[in-house]
């Protein structure tokens, strides 16, 4: 009889280990997004597009290597083909959780190489709608997460999380991710200005498998306020080719190597 | 005797004519609720206005707002002005608090904490905002203090030279409404006191502060003008009755033009605003009537039904000069419906209806009501109004006239030479903000901000380059290098990129020097002050590299680091995304549309002196104002020349002659002329309010002859027989001129309340119309009597 009543017990209790919280959804899809395989590369051409559709491009390789684990610290290498007078530019970042990231940008006109500050992750990236934190993270202990609700997008079951900032220095007032229940992959985000208007919108469009894995190829960021939209695509796209981290230095920034950048 | 239909129908009818006319009246009232204004001085022309248009295609272009609050913050206690911890600490929590608030467009506000500075510090390129936490100590906000001056982009924008006054840049969503977020500024501001003085100032609050007036000049002001002749016409009549009747008559033709004009859809503006006040003074033409009614009823006293009697011969002796004084009141109005400036046309039509209604009413109200006064109260009034001293005294005038026609003549030429003379003087302009009292809170916000930044005048030029660039300037702009460099170059030059091209951004810089030359012009802004910057900044803040770099691969590059941290809008407001367009951003001292004349002169010279293949067109809210003073100056010549022959055209029509149409014209005349000469002589600008006025006043002011030549002429119809063409003339002067003088008074008393309105194209209009109606009148019972002496003959009088 106690042996019954005990396993009664177990199945009416709650089972709290098996369940998601909010953080671990986001730290499994920022792995999944962010942190695939040793190394990525990929051609992005983005399509920086305004109201009225006037279309400006942004044509860059991008490179990158984690140092540590996911959700630790990365370094990204991004050489620019278009527009045409900014060929050859090319921009370097070492990220680190929770700590300012260090950035470098080589400027051929004036054959400089030039230090970024990086205290405002919010600002536009290459004048794009992503800001560098959609670009390359955001730190998770940053905000607090709690999984609201569960949706289907495109067909796929995911996880609505909504993340709020622990402090409120930040510029949105918190973000809903639609997280794939399967791959992690972030399919659509809305970010919330602090007003609680809805004022960016993210859109994970083609999603493919590269070297096993799934990898978003396709993706838009919207601007809801101005109308402005920017639009990405990558193309070979690739993992583990093992480049070396000496590639991540002001001499390279210089002289990217060919064979990483065409 | 002639009998008029409807008079002959009210005097039947009485109750029948008061109970439709209270109907009606209910139908028109049911209309006010739905009343809705409109102060937005740009809707003055319509939105398919080739102004209206371009502005909001160069609005679109850059990604610039329609509508901005500037919130001023001064401190003239602290020494180091506003740049000291507690001050920056209101700042910020200020921008915080207005960041959230709804309507502003909260990623485009620009102050300390927010517009984006670009600096190097220890080898670091830093983009981003200028103040990003408050400095907390002295030495922190000394260090604040360096920053700040270090780029000039913020001299005279966001802070004064002198560091006590800095400006919050404000821009609203679209359909944002600015009287309230305006009202929201000013709570945030109350809850931050200090020694700070705080404005808000901006399109928007001159708006708002307009509506509010505009209500107040209506519900206040136009009762008040009603309370004002009441007791005129009581004083002169001393029948309440008949006081009664007439302010019924004008309340009565208030309600249906206003609850027409509400209930066919249209906003009223500040013109449609005056509308009540006007219609109150052209309904005091209706004296005639009880002038005339209170003569015959004297005379018909002791006969049978001696009020209707009185009442009949009333009405056919005033039939002919009424109804063409309101032909000529209501075509003097209805020629604005041919003018370009929206509210103007609406106003125009407006007051024509209405003058059209007051006159149905002339011929059936008022013989209804009259129907009603009591013979005791009549005749008491009838007696009082015999003991009066008006009449006789008019009567002298005009005899003095008759009598000494070559002095009076000579000496009205006299004066309208010296007019002449003042009118050469006049000068053209158009100012939104002299609009305001010297003394309200947005003349001392202007002006305050003026003294201390850039300007609050807005404008832009848009530079454009032109396809295909020619063959020179390429040669010309050859930096030293291979082939490699030639191919860029010509690449460059090529129109889409061309902005980026060192030659357009040196043609920039030199084009904004030029104009900060200009005395009107306080601050100048483009893309080439954020190339310049980067170029020093990135050359550890050397002053020899605040230039224009050269080549164009250095432009886009410095403009692409540039654009990889900023707000995208800083870019995008002076340069468009394809770089064929560049909008320099021009602060003026004064809102004086001549500001901008001056700045598009000089950038003619500019272009001329240093040709480069661009188009430069201004805009924007200065140019705006600009393009509108010139239509009022096109409009009023237009609507002059119209309503001088209409007007012209009614007298000869009324008169069946030319010859008394030209001598009926001559008193309006002289009157305009000394009046715009007087304006001249006092130096005020010659404005959209006043050129309206001169284009009305024509059909007001020739009621007064009108009246005198029509009775004149009938008085010698009947009585030239037995009396003197002086002596007629004295009569004329006496009878019917005490009822043109009473018009005056009461138009004067009614229009002389508007000169204590708080904005002054009201108190404008209320000086011009009391000094019209005055002088209009003495020309008319002295200038009158003197010409028709001289041109008797001409006249055939004789």
């Amino acid at each position: 009889m106690k042996r019954w009543s005990v396993l009664l017990a177990a199945l009416l209790l709650p089972i709290p280990a098996l369940a998601l919280t909010g953080e671990e959804a986001m730290k499994k899809s920022q792995a999944a997004f962010l942190y695939p395989g040793k190394d990525f590369k990929a051609r992005v051409l983005m399509k920086l597009i305004n109201r009225d559709g006037q279309e400006r491009v942004r044509e860059l390789t991008m490179l990158r290597r984690n140092v540590g684990a996911p959700g630790g610290e990365q370094k990204y290498f991004m050489v620019f083909f278009k527009p045409n007078d900014v060929k050859d530019m090319s921009f370097m970042t070492y990220k680190y959780p929770a700590k300012d990231d260090d950035r470098w940008m080589f400027i051929p006109a004036v054959n400089m190489v030039k230090r970024i500050a990086a205290q405002d992750k919010r600002s536009s990236f290459v004048g794009s709608d992503f800001t560098y934190e959609d670009v390359s993270g955001r730190d998770i202990e940053d905000d607090s997460h709690a999984i609201e609700r569960e949706e289907k997008v495109g067909g796929r079951d995911c996880y609505v999380v909504k993340s709020t900032p622990k402090t409120g220095d930040a510029d949105f007032g918190h973000k809903l991710t639609w997280v794939d229940k399967a791959n992690f992959l972030p399919l659509k985000e809305e970010q919330y200005d602090r007003k609680g208007a809805r004022y960016k919108e993210f859109s994970a469009d083609e999603v493919a498998e590269v070297k096993g894995f799934p990898t978003v190829v396709r993706r838009t960021m919207k601007n809801l306020q101005t109308g402005h939209r920017t639009e990405v695509g990558y193309s070979k796209t690739d993992y583990n080719l093992g480049i070396d981290d000496s590639l991540f230095s002001e001499r390279f920034l210089r002289q990217p190597p060919r064979k990483w950048v065409d | 005797m002639t009998k008029i239909f409807l008079v002959e129908f009210s005097l039947r009818r009485p109750k029948l004519v008061l109970l439709l006319a209270a109907l009606l009246t209910l139908v028109f009232l049911s209309q006010f609720p739905k009343m809705r204004t409109d102060t937005n001085p740009k809707h003055m022309l319509p939105d398919t206005s080739d102004v209206r248009v371009w502005n909001d295609k160069v609005d679109k272009t850059f990604a610039l707002y329609e509508d901005t609050i500037v919130v001023g913050v001064e401190n003239e206690v602290s020494a180091a002005g506003v740049l000291n911890p507690d001050t920056l600490g209101r700042l910020a929590r200020i921008t915080d608090a207005i960041l959230l608030l709804d309507g502003v467009a909260s990623r485009d506000v620009n102050g300390f904490t927010t517009i984006t500075n670009v600096t190097a510090e220890a080898g670091t390129l830093k983009v981003g905002p200028l103040m990003p936490a408050a400095p907390k100590t002295a030495a922190e906000a000394k260090a604040f203090e360096r920053t700040l001056f270090g780029n000039p982009l913020f001299v005279d924008r966001i802070i004064s030279k002198d560091g006590k006054t800095t400006a919050l840049y404000v821009p609203l969503e679209k359909g944002a409404n600015g009287a309230e977020i305006a009202e929201k500024l000013r709570v945030i501001v109350a809850k931050e006191p200090g020694p700070e003085r705080y404005y808000i100032a901006g399109d928007p609050v001159a708006r708002d502060t307009f509506g509010a007036e505009m209500f107040k000049l209506m519900a206040i002001f136009s009762p008040i003008a009603g309370a004002i002749m009441f007791i005129a016409i009581q004083l002169m009549f001393r029948n309440l009755a008949l006081s009664a009747t007439m302010m019924g008559v004008s309340m009565v033709a208030i309600i249906w033009s206003m609850g027409l004009l509400i209930g066919v859809g249209f906003p009223v503006h500040i013109m449609s605003s005056m509308a009540p006040v006007f219609l109150m003074a052209i309904a005091t033409d209706s004296i005639h009537i009880f002038n005339e009614f209170y003569f015959r009823y004297r005379e018909r006293r002791g006969d049978q039904d001696a009020k209707l009697t009185a009442i009949r011969e009333t009405m056919a002796a005033v039939n002919r000069p009424v109804r063409y004084t309101a032909l000529a009141t209501a075509a003097g109005f209805a020629v604005m419906l041919f003018m370009n400036i929206i509210p103007v046309q609406v106003f125009g039509g407006l007051i024509a209806f209405g003058t059209i209604v007051l006159r149905l009413l002339s011929f059936s109200f008022i013989p209804a009501v009259l129907t009603f006064v009591s013979e005791d109260k009549l005749k008491a009034a009838a007696e009082g109004a015999a003991r009066d001293r008006l009449g006789p005294a008019l009567g002298r005038l005009g005899a003095f006239g008759a009598a000494r026609p070559g002095l009076t003549v000579a000496a009205v030429l006299v004066l309208a030479a010296i007019s002449v003379w003042g009118m050469s003087k006049i000068h053209i302009n158009n100012n939104l903000v002299s609009w305001f009292k010297a003394d309200s809170e947005i003349r001392v916000a202007d002006t305050a901000m003026n003294a201390a930044l850039g300007g609050t005048s807005l404008g832009y030029l848009v530079v454009e380059s032109i396809e295909p660039p020619p063959k020179s300037l390429l040669r010309g702009d050859l930096p030293p290098g291979g082939e490699e460099t030639l191919g860029a170059a010509r690449r460059v030059s090529s129109a889409p990129e061309f902005m980026k091209d060192p030659a357009a951004m040196r043609w920039i810089e030199g084009l904004q020097r030029h104009l900060e030359a200009s005395k009107v012009v306080g601050k100048t802004f483009s893309v080439a002050d954020y190339v310049k910057r980067i170029n020093r900044v990135l050359h550890e803040d050397d002053a020899k590299f605040d230039a224009v770099p050269d080549t164009k691969d250095s432009v886009g590059q410095y403009l692409f680091l540039f654009s990889m941290s900023a707000k995208p809008s800083d870019l995008d407001n002076v340069v468009d995304p394809t770089f064929t367009k560049a909008n320099v951003w021009v602060q003026m001292k004064t809102w004086d549309a001549d500001a901008m004349r001056q700045v598009i002169a000089a950038t003619a010279a500019y272009q001329t002196a240093h040709p480069l293949p661009v188009t430069v067109k201004p805009a924007g809210i200065a140019y705006f104002n600009l393009v509108w003073n010139e239509e009022v100056l096109g409009d009023l010549v237009l609507g002059f020349s119209l309503a001088l022959a209409v007007v012209f055209v009614i007298l000869a029509l009324d008169f069946r002659s030319l010859k008394w149409a030209l001598v009926a014209y001559t008193p309006l005349l002289f009157t305009i002329l000394l009046i715009y000469g007087v304006v001249g002589f006092v130096g005020k600008d010659f404005d959209m309010p006043l050129s309206v006025m001169s284009t009305l006043s024509l059909g007001m002011a020739v009621d007064f002859a009108i009246h005198f030549v029509s009775r004149f002429r009938q008085r010698r119809e009947e009585e030239g027989a037995r009396e003197t063409v002086a002596e007629s003339l004295a009569w004329t002067a006496a009878r019917p001129g005490k009822g043109i003088m009473r018009n005056a008074l009461l138009f004067a008393a009614a229009f002389s309340v508007m000169m204590a309105a708080p904005l002054t194209p009201y108190m404008a209009v209320g000086a011009f119309i009391v000094a019209m109606m005055l002088l209009s009148a003495l020309f008319t019972l002295l200038l009158l009597p003197a010409l028709v002496m001289l041109g008797r003959r001409w006249l055939a009088v004789e």
